[in-house]
């Protein structure tokens, strides 16, 4: 086949390649040996016995060949005798968007296990790069970067609900600490601390928000949130799209420089830290003049500081730690975490192997918001599974929000009896905060039942009837009136007829899904206007709600929610004050010991 | 000796050698061409962890089978590629004793010494073949320059084993063969995967350097496995 025959977008790749080579690259692209010793240091190769398509050595040839063919001169004169072959059509550019984003995590465990020092990882995410360039990528990969292009952040969350989030965290915050000056400063000048976060933080997981905020308030830290470019995740890091790459860490970079702060903090997210700390000022081709450090080196500071005291016996279930990869493997985060554990928990138990030989939670690299490849990353998640279940733990602590989801993910999958949190979740739990004077105003103490859900119904959908028992319990407990489907079917009947001020919908069901339904009811103008809360064990399948061409549901949430989470964000959505009885639920989890996970 | 031993052992070593060295000069030329990517971001990691004992210690990775899991769990492939290794340094070295200090043979022991080594080497190189053949994972990662390279060695491995005592009174032959094959060897070598330890300090060098700025290397010694 001649250059003639070799479609528009191959031409493009192999052009492209030449320009984002470099000197490391080009030598790990030589090196190679064929020696083998990186394959059994692959999730992906343990777990799938007798397929060497995973094996690193075979992925990396994949981009190795073409790499020869036109820029090796073994390669250009004796393309057999290497192996080099050149890319010609769309479809060969299918295959190798399979490999490089299908059956690779880019978690450098090989890389750190190669002889010869061949970063296979780096030049597995140039060549996602440069068929991003061209178009291709997973559906997942090109929603989320556009988001991030678009709106500024890698879940399109929007200002005003990120302010609004914010808002309603430091008003649970002054009420539960009875202090009005509590809360979460935004755009504050001339702070020492901007502390930037996830969107998954402000859209499903907003406790991380309110514990690392009490923290501070703890240390007395001099703080503030960014109103704008608060997002330290970081998709080009997945997509190896310099440019998105650069351009977001430089919105957040500007950002601290605009409010003239003097360190920014990172809260617990592995590529978000990798990206912000350690790859944004390449990216970005700028040089930062302000410190960056990760929460966990914060947190651990104040203890050490004495600027917050903890009491390790709040926190005495069993814990293990998971080593993020970009923590561990492109960041040299390891230490801290532990030194940090062994603070705040009583019984920690080491995972093996750890730090930066340790696996991948095989939802890295983006491999979360690929949902064709789901199947193929939770059979690869057996080697991790093995190694949560080998602890004996049964809260597994990691630093990383991707890591959340991926460990969540392959807990629920194997069956394993465990729970997933974070360290400022545990911090959080063990802090000993001493009640500050608050000059006393006249108050009017607020009834148990004024955060109830008193007059409010609610509808619960979900094909599993123990779900279902446990949430309707937890919101009659809460005074609801509750009514429950099991089908799509019945949930429109029912939600016709009731009228509910919420719903809470799963996705999976049999017969109509959760997507086709929220669908329906938004396009319904009699319901389209009750709120929705997507509860869903898959939370892979969130891109099916989300691609709807309807506004997007008021909150969501993974399965298994605990009454804690479920409650928070059940009064987010219907926009109640926080009340006692979460704070009930809290002591609960104090006493039990069970960290808020 | 023969005219055609003597040519061997001199003209066509030194042109060969002249040859290889052009070509590495040429490679090199080449791989400086492209730059080198730069860490702007301040140093993470440990305190102790610097570019500069990231990339020392990557490259005395080599001599620490225990730095790795893939060597510290495969020791005997570990033992193998230092024994083929120290086959091909002393095979290269044999080139030059013969032609320029012959007399450091008469030495019995450093005979016995070169031929266990060399003879070590060659046995390496027929596991090595049986593994690329027998295992599916690689022969699916292996190119007919890969077979043909460890082929080549092991070949020259046995020539060498047999030139160590440089006798030639039951015949030049093995010697000439010797000689011919150190030749191609070295015009081959810059085409080849051999040509590795061409790019292993720079492959390495930049891995340790990036490693090192990130805390990551030196690697700290802890237990991997369940005491």
């Amino acid at each position: 086949m001649n250059n003639s025959n070799r479609s528009y977008k191959a031409q493009k790749v192999i052009d492209r390649m030449g320009k984002k080579l470099n000197r490391q690259m080009v030598g790990s692209l030589l090196g190679c040996v064929h020696c083998g010793l990186c394959t059994e240091a692959c999730h992906y190769v343990l777990t799938n016995p007798g397929d060497p398509t995973y094996a690193p050595a075979y992925k990396a040839d994949q981009i190795r060949k073409f790499f020869k063919k036109h820029y090796d001169w073994t390669g250009r004169v004796l393309p057999w005798w290497v192996k080099a072959k050149s890319l010609y059509t769309d479809e060969e550019l299918e295959e190798l968007k399979d490999t490089v984003f299908g059956k690779c995590t880019n978690c450098r465990r090989c890389s750190l296990n190669c002889p010869m020092g061949v970063d296979y990882a780096t030049f597995n995410r140039m060549t996602r790069g440069l068929l991003v360039s061209v178009g291709i990528m997973p559906e997942g990969v090109a929603v989320v970067s556009k988001d991030q292009w678009e709106i500024g952040n890698q879940m399109g969350v929007l200002k005003e609900d990120y302010l609004e989030t914010l808002e309603w965290l430091a008003d649970e915050m002054k009420e539960e600490l009875g202090d009005p000056h509590a809360g979460i400063p935004i755009d504050k000048m001339d702070a020492d601390i901007v502390y930037s976060i996830n969107p998954r933080e402000v859209k499903y997981d907003p406790r991380t928000i309110s514990d690392a905020a009490m923290i501070f308030y703890t240390a007395e830290e001099n703080w503030t949130m960014p109103s704008e470019g608060w997002d330290m995740t970081n998709f080009g890091l997945f997509s190896g799209d310099d440019d998105l790459g650069g351009a977001v860490a430089r919105r957040l970079y500007e950002k601290v420089a605009e409010l003239r702060g003097k360190k920014l903090v990172i809260s617990e997210c592995g590529h978000g830290y990798r990206s912000t700390r350690c790859e944004g000022p390449n990216w970005a081709k700028m040089d930062v003049d302000f410190e960056m450090e990760s929460s966990v080196i914060t947190m651990l500071r104040y203890i050490r500081e004495g600027r917050i005291k903890v009491d390790k016996a709040k926190n005495t279930v069993p814990v293990t730690f998971h080593d993020s990869c970009n923590n561990a493997r492109s960041c040299g985060l390891f230490e801290e975490p532990r030194e940090l554990l062994g603070l705040v928990v009583t019984d920690f138990r080491e995972m093996y192997p750890n730090r930066a030989e340790n696996y991948c939670c095989t939802g890295g690299g983006g491999a979360i918001s690929m949902s064709e490849y789901t199947p193929r990353r939770l059979k690869s998640a057996k080697i991790k599974a093995d190694q949560l279940k080998a602890t004996g733990a049964k809260v597994v602590v990691t630093s990383c929000h991707n890591c959340v989801d991926g460990l969540s993910d392959l807990i629920k999958h194997y069956k394993l009896d465990m729970q997933v949190t974070q360290l400022v979740n545990l911090v959080a739990n063990a802090l000993v905060v001493e009640k500050k004077v608050v000059v006393p105003v006249e108050e009017v103490p607020a009834p148990a039942v004024a955060a109830g859900f008193e007059g409010y119904r609610i509808l619960v959908i979900d094909d599993e009837p123990d779900f279902v028992t446990f949430v309707s319990a937890v919101l009659e407990d809460n005074g609801a009136t509750v009514f429950k489907a099991y089908n799509g079917d019945e949930a429109i009947e029912l939600a016709r007829k009731e009228k509910p001020h919420l719903m809470t919908l799963d996705i999976s069901m049999p017969g109509k899904s959760g997507d086709e339904v929220f669908e329906e009811m938004r396009n319904d103008p009699e319901l389209k206007s009750i709120p929705v809360c997507v509860i869903t064990g898959q939370p892979e399948l969130r891109k099916l709600i989300y691609d709807r061409p309807v506004p997007p549901p008021e909150g969501y949430l993974n399965k298994p929610a605990d009454e804690e989470t479920l409650l928070l964000n059940i009064r987010k959505i219907l926009k109640l004050p926080h009340g006692a009885k979460v704070s009930d639920a809290k002591s609960k989890s104090e006493q039990t010991g069970v960290p808020r996970g | 000796m023969s005219e055609l031993l003597h040519f061997s052992e001199h003209t066509l070593q030194e042109v060969a050698l002249g040859f290889m060295a052009l070509v590495y000069i040429i490679r090199l030329t080449w791989l400086f061409r492209f730059t080198a990517g730069k860490d702007r971001q301040a140093q993470t990691g440990r305190d102790g962890t610097t570019p500069r004992k990231g990339f020392i210690y990557s490259w005395a990775n080599i001599a620490m089978p225990w730095a790795m899991e893939s060597t510290r769990t495969k020791l005997f492939l570990y033992a193998q590629f230092v024994v083929f290794h120290l086959g091909v340094t002393a095979a290269i070295g044999l080139s030059f004793v013969i032609p320029y200090v012959p007399g450091l043979l008469d030495s019995s022991v450093l005979v016995l010494i070169l031929q266990v080594i060399i003879g070590g080497a060659f046995l390496v190189g027929v596991m090595r073949l049986i593994r690329r053949i027998s295992n599916q994972y690689m022969r699916a990662i292996s190119s007919p320059d890969d077979y043909f390279s460890l082929l080549l060695l092991t070949v020259w491995f046995a020539f060498a084993f047999l030139s160590v005592p440089n006798r030639i009174d039951g015949g030049q032959w093995h010697l000439i063969t010797y000689f011919i094959l150190t030749a191609f060897f070295l015009v081959y070598v810059p085409f080849s995967k051999i040509s590795h330890y061409l790019y292993y300090p720079f492959t390495r060098y930049y891995l340790g350097k990036t490693m090192g700025h990130r805390g990551v290397y030196p690697m700290r010694r802890v237990p991997q496995v369940r005491q």
